[in-house]
């Protein structure tokens, strides 16, 4: 088997044209017909993990559009860009869903934005645009200008509303309330009398096409803002993992004083979001003290972010190049306090928490994902530690300051929704005692580095450990200050596909838990259809009524 | 003009706000977040009474977060209509109030909160802390209460 470097990247000579586009990034160009066997040896031969693919029109640039595949070496501490060059004319590439599934979702986004056929796709429906999109209008395409789109969907919009939308907006407002857990996306679950037979799933209600206009109005330095506001909860890693991009298009070398203080809110980042995931777990599993008591620590973690940054959420430091603000002596001192004080209360109320019978017996066993389906799914972060697979972007594709850190990368067998929330209770100490190293240690210097310019068109690739698993930022530079394409990738959208495997043959009143069980951003942890398969009657529940065994 | 059980309906309303909280559709998830924050033992909204409603047929206020889709929109509008007289909505958060960083001309936004239901009060922020959502909430119970007395 190939392991060294050098071995894969001769490999790679012999399928097209290797280039270095920054520290162990490299970028491979093939032609369509080599796409199925080179992502093949990458994922299942070299034990590498398929993390996104990226639809972009180059044909201002180059005539043709592109698509890339991003893969993973872990153990090498590689990442590899596969890139196929597709005729703008057929717009056909052959599809990668057959030998990696983990992939269906990204082909048909592909599909929606730029109308690009991935051939052999088992289901390249509509994945994002809604149903009553007018056929041949690919949003994210160049020659489309948000401002004309949006006349061309007005004009539509007014004999077009199909039927099956009232249908389907009408289940939505219904049933009893829980604030958080509230989003418009749902799933549709088959049962057979308590036993679920299948389960879909049907999002993207928030999809606000943040691609387009990070791409067509805002400048370089503007895109950190909304790239922060991709998620409410863990934003920050969307926005460090973006400048991360831009800096390494650019090979831009930020100060280690501002790689610091990025890993600093990163862990804050992480552990309040831990929290507030064991908050909701013990809130469905109806353990409502258990999800007071930990929020009630949360607001210390909240409070530190606000200390640190000036906000409690969407922190606003990054620039590309390094930070904005920096952090005083004071407030160190006051965050190390901080930082003891939840220890202390969080090992006292986990440890007895995960203990209770109500939790373990609701949470062992239940939820099954077995190495190989993750594997399959090319599921990320905790879900995938639980699952026997050691992938961490903080210790494999080291960034910030982590590479001077020590620190320990939890990882579980069973696979079930109590391995995922012991991997999660382990990060959050892990976490504390790296915001400790760090505080501790932070070096002085510079906050931004000098000379910040961005070449055109070179591509970067930026990768972060978000709480909810690995996070991915691929940017093309463009002209005049401004990006040409950015593609985020948010873990969620490789581990919610997972949840539909885990839910498979389990009981109707362990849905919450198994869902939640993932951490799926709030977004999806809402609405859920039960369709009972003999009768074929469709019933819209809460989780949480299906958590009461309503 | 008020009977008696209406002044009891209005004193109780008063005392005890039930909200219903709705996101719109384009928002990042963090005034959601802040507004459940508000729920939890450091702020405790419950202790004044102010309680989330299970349906917005129960609610007397209606907390928009985000900004209105195109998938959205009908429920926004209906989910209105639900909630009974006299109602207050309040717009929290940036994304709902102008459309923040977004922008509201993307093609899969349909706009501002205030476009398409009347908005009583806008509390700016993203996101607003919970101690400003709270007084965004105390805010429109004084609505509540002016349009009692002129009823
Ligand atoms: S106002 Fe800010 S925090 Fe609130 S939903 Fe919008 S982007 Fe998120």
């Amino acid at each position: 088997m190939l392991t060294s470097i050098t071995e894969i990247l001769n490999l790679l000579k012999k399928y097209g044209k290797v280039e270095k586009i920054h520290k162990d990034t490299y970028v491979v160009e093939i032609s369509p017909g080599k796409v199925r066997e080179l992502c093949e040896i990458l994922h299942w031969k070299l034990n590498g993990h398929f993390s996104v693919t990226v639809g972009s029109d180059e044909r201002p640039v180059n005539g043709y559009f592109g698509v890339y595949h991003v893969f993973l070496l872990d153990k090498q501490k590689l990442s590899v860009i596969v890139h196929v060059k597709v005729n703008p004319v057929t717009l056909k590439i052959p599809s990668i869903t057959p030998i990696i599934p983990g992939a269906n979702w990204h082909e048909r986004e592909a599909h929606d934005f730029f109308g690009i056929f991935f051939e052999e796709h088992p289901n390249l429906e509509r994945l994002i645009l809604p149903y009553d999109w007018p056929e041949g209008i690919h949003p994210l395409r160049k020659d489309v200008n948000v401002r004309e789109l949006r006349y061309k969907l007005l004009k539509k919009e007014t004999g077009l509303v199909v039927e099956k939308k009232a249908e389907e907006e009408y289940i939505v407002p219904i049933g009893p309330y829980h604030p958080a857990l509230h989003e418009p996306e749902y799933f549709e679950l088959y049962v057979e009398g308590e036993k679920i037979v299948d389960a879909r799933y049907k999002g993207f209600h928030v999809h606000r096409g943040i691609e387009k206009v990070a791409e067509e109005r805002l400048t370089i330095n503007q895109v950190p803002f909304i790239a922060e506001r991709i998620c409410g909860i863990c934003g920050y890693t969307h926005n460090v993992a973006y400048c991360q991009a831009v800096e390494n298009a650019a090979r831009i070398d930020v100060p280690l004083r501002a790689k610091y203080i990025r890993s600093i809110l990163l862990e804050i980042e992480r552990v309040h979001s831990h929290l507030l995931w064991f908050g909701v777990l013990f809130h469905l599993l109806g353990f409502d003290t258990g999800f007071m008591m930990t929020w009630l620590v949360r607001e210390k973690i909240m409070d530190l972010a606000e200390i640190l940054t000036g906000n409690r959420k969407n922190y606003g430091m990054n620039l590309v190049g390094g930070v904005r603000r920096d952090i005083n002596e004071e407030k160190i001192k006051l965050s190390l306090e901080t930082l003891d004080y939840v220890e202390y209360k969080l090992r006292k109320i986990l440890d007895k928490m995960l203990k209770l019978k109500e939790i373990t017996s609701r949470t062992k066993e239940i939820g099954l994902l077995s190495r190989e389906e993750a594997r399959k799914l090319s599921v990320v972060g905790p879900v995938a530690r639980a699952s026997g697979i050691s992938t961490d972007v903080r210790r494999y594709h080291p960034y910030a300051a982590y590479s001077e850190l020590e620190f320990k990368v939890p990882v579980y067998d069973a696979g079930d929704v109590y391995s995922r929330a012991l991997v999660r209770y382990d990060e959050i100490f892990e976490s504390i005692s790296m915001l400790k190293q760090l505080l501790k240690n932070i070096p002085k210097g510079d906050l931004t580095a000098e000379n910040v310019k961005v070449p055109e068109y070179r591509k970067g690739l930026g990768l972060t450990e978000a709480p909810r698993g690995e996070n991915v930022h691929l940017v093309i530079t463009g002209r005049e200050n401004k990006v040409y394409r950015w593609r985020p990738r948010a873990p969620s959208y490789n581990n919610v596909p997972s949840t539909l495997v885990m839910l498979k043959g389990e009981k109707l009143a362990d849905a919450p838990a198994i869902i939640a069980s993932i951490d799926p951003c709030f977004s999806c942890t809402d609405h859920v259809v039960v369709i009972d398969v003999r009768t074929n009657v469709k019933q819209v529940l809460r989780l949480k009524e299906i958590a009461r065994g309503k | 003009m008020c009977g008696l059980l209406c002044k009891l309906a209005a004193w109780a309303r008063k005392k005890s706000p039930w909200i219903f909280h709705l996101p719109a559709g384009g928002l990042c998830n963090g005034c959601d977040i802040e507004i459940v924050a508000a729920l939890t033992p450091r702020y405790d909204v419950e202790r004044f009474g102010i309680l989330l409603a299970p349906s917005p047929k129960h609610a007397d206020i209606l907390v928009v977060a985000g900004q209105v889709t195109k998938h959205t929109k009908e429920r926004l509008l209906r989910v209105y209509q639900q909630v009974p007289e006299p109602k207050a909505v309040v717009a929290v958060g940036s994304c709902a109030i102008s459309g923040n960083v977004f922008g509201t001309e993307n093609y899969p936004l349909a706009g501002t909160v205030d476009q398409f239901i009347p908005v009583d009060v806008y509390v700016p922020g993203c996101p607003p802390k919970p101690e400003a959502i709270i007084l965004g909430i105390v805010e429109a119970i004084k609505k509540l209460e002016g349009e009692t007395r002129k009823s």
